[in-house]
């Protein structure tokens, strides 16, 4: 019994019916199929649920080890044990015991904790900028000078300074973002909707199974 | 009342047109008839990276993008990276070096896990696999992308290969991986975020290169053979757009009627 449930055409076949409950009322107007497309999502997010908690699992399989071999930097898998714990705690969704997201502890980490630390990452972003567009800025072929020189246009485009001081950086850089780039931009978009197509298809047709045991294979 | 919903049927059609050119490709390939693929430098480079990562004797890092696989654009970009990491689990484990897979949606980290296992269990390799390579960093974008630039200072991987959905963080990811001396490799479908990929690693697959990568490595003949149906769409494309430029520009409404249909 327990070798016929792990067989592959299992997922391969529930994949498939999910699929088709949740395409067909896209194009076709049938309540029952409707209800159980909506039934479906709400399953799915039960799901979703439910795996937070295998995340939580991996954080504290991942963490606990080196807290208790002392190994280098434990104390950092500590902040985050801890972090963890008080956060999943306080933020209990039981107003009545004082827990949830109005509780004080929850609030002041998450106001004063994660959301300055998030910020933080997200600024780091400037510097990673700066030395990306210093390597890619280089002339070393045709096509990089043609990326030099539409970027310091683009730079020109973009600074007031510039705009104020000669006008026409302001049609050059409106021109490069509707024309070069907007056509090579909806081409992608186009190529990926297309392959996402493809995907979806391929999926549907049972012959996907790179998301399955590695091909599928048992 | 119509069963068919209005202003969808056209849309309709074009997937039958193009699901039936898959099935009549896939039918093909059965015969022997299998297209030829293109190379893709990117998705070769993969063996190139990891072997790379071997030498070195550092570990690889293949993530699969922060995308869930219930979103309509960005859940097709997860599977593709999954299957991507499928290919990357059995070669890592063939030449015996440590694969970390960073994981930002709970959801996908059971597949992940499930992927690698099955790669070590394959090679007969089933008591080496740790489950702790298989890391769920944080389901926060910020949270997933400092915990990986973390690993990425701590691990310094030989390869880091990145093929998903990304946001912001790609370009922090993409550079720390450069910083630190790994080759990359990456792919995405975000087109945002292809000109941060683009400038940061040695390879980057555009758009929907991501979604050939599963066909391409494993060179299995339906597989490959199905992305000849995808052809099929894309000559549907064009000939949709040049008609449509020539018609409205001729003052026609009838390709705009045709997508309301």
């Amino acid at each position: 019994m327990s070798n016929a449930l792990r067989r592959v055409e299992i997922p391969i076949a529930i994949t498939i019916l999910c699929m088709l409950i949740q395409v067909i009322p896209y194009y076709v107007d049938i309540q029952v199929l409707n209800d159980t497309a909506n039934l479906l999502q709400q399953w799915f997010l039960l799901v979703v649920t439910m795996a937070t908690f295998v995340g939580l699992i991996s954080v504290a399989q991942v963490h606990i080890k080196p807290i208790q071999k002392q190994s280098t930097g434990w104390y950092f898998s500590l902040i985050i044990i801890v972090c963890m714990v008080v956060m999943a705690i306080t933020g209990l969704p039981l107003q009545e015991v004082g827990l949830g997201t109005t509780n004080a502890i929850y609030d002041f980490l998450f106001r004063y904790v994660q959301t300055p630390l998030e910020s933080t990452t997200f600024s780091l972003l400037a510097f990673f900028i700066t030395s990306a567009a210093y390597r890619a800025f280089r002339a070393r072929n045709v096509e990089a000078s043609l990326v030099l020189i539409s970027g310091v246009l683009m730079v020109c485009f973009n600074a007031p300074m510039f705009t104020a001081f000669w006008s026409p950086f302001k049609t050059i850089g409106t021109w490069i973002n509707d024309v070069p780039n907007a056509a090579t931009m909806r081409a992608v978009t186009m190529g990926a909707a297309l392959g996402t197509l493809a995907l979806a298809v391929r999926t549907l047709m049972g012959i996907e199974r790179g998301y399955l045991r590695g091909g599928g294979g048992e | 009342m119509a069963l068919l919903i209005a202003g969808r049927i056209f849309g309709l059609i074009v997937l039958l047109v193009i699901m039936s050119a898959t099935a009549f490709y896939i039918k093909r390939s059965e015969k022997g008839k299998i297209p030829k693929l293109r190379r893709v430098p990117g998705i070769d480079a993969i063996d190139e990276a990891i072997g790379r990562a071997t030498e070195m004797g550092r570990p690889v890092m293949c993530a699969h993008g922060i995308g869930n696989l219930r979103d309509a654009t960005t859940g097709p970009q997860t599977i593709a990276g999954l299957s991507v990491l499928s290919f990357v689990a059995r070669r890592c484990v063939e030449v015996g070096v440590k694969l970390i897979v960073p994981v930002r949606q709970p959801e996908v980290w059971p597949i992940a896990a499930d992927i690698v296992e099955t790669a070590y269990k394959a090679a007969g390799k089933g008591d080496e696999f740790s489950s702790d390579d298989i890391r769920y960093l944080s389901s926060n974008q910020f949270g997933y992308a400092s915990n990986y630039l973390g690993i990425m200072m701590r691990e310094r991987p030989g390869a880091n290969i990145m093929v998903g959905a990304y946001w912001a963080e790609s370009l922090q990811l993409a550079e720390m991986g450069s910083i630190v001396g790994a080759m990359q490799i990456t792919g995405t479908a975000q087109t945002s975020q292809l000109p941060f990929f683009l400038v940061a690693s040695d390879y980057c697959l555009i758009g929907e290169e991501i979604f050939t990568a599963g066909a391409y490595l494993t060179q299995d003949a339906p597989l490959t053979a199905s992305l000849a149906g995808q052809d099929i769409g894309r000559i549907i494309g064009v000939v949709l757009s040049i008609l449509g430029t020539l018609l409205i520009t001729g003052g026609s409404k009838l390709i705009l009627d045709l997508f309301k249909w």
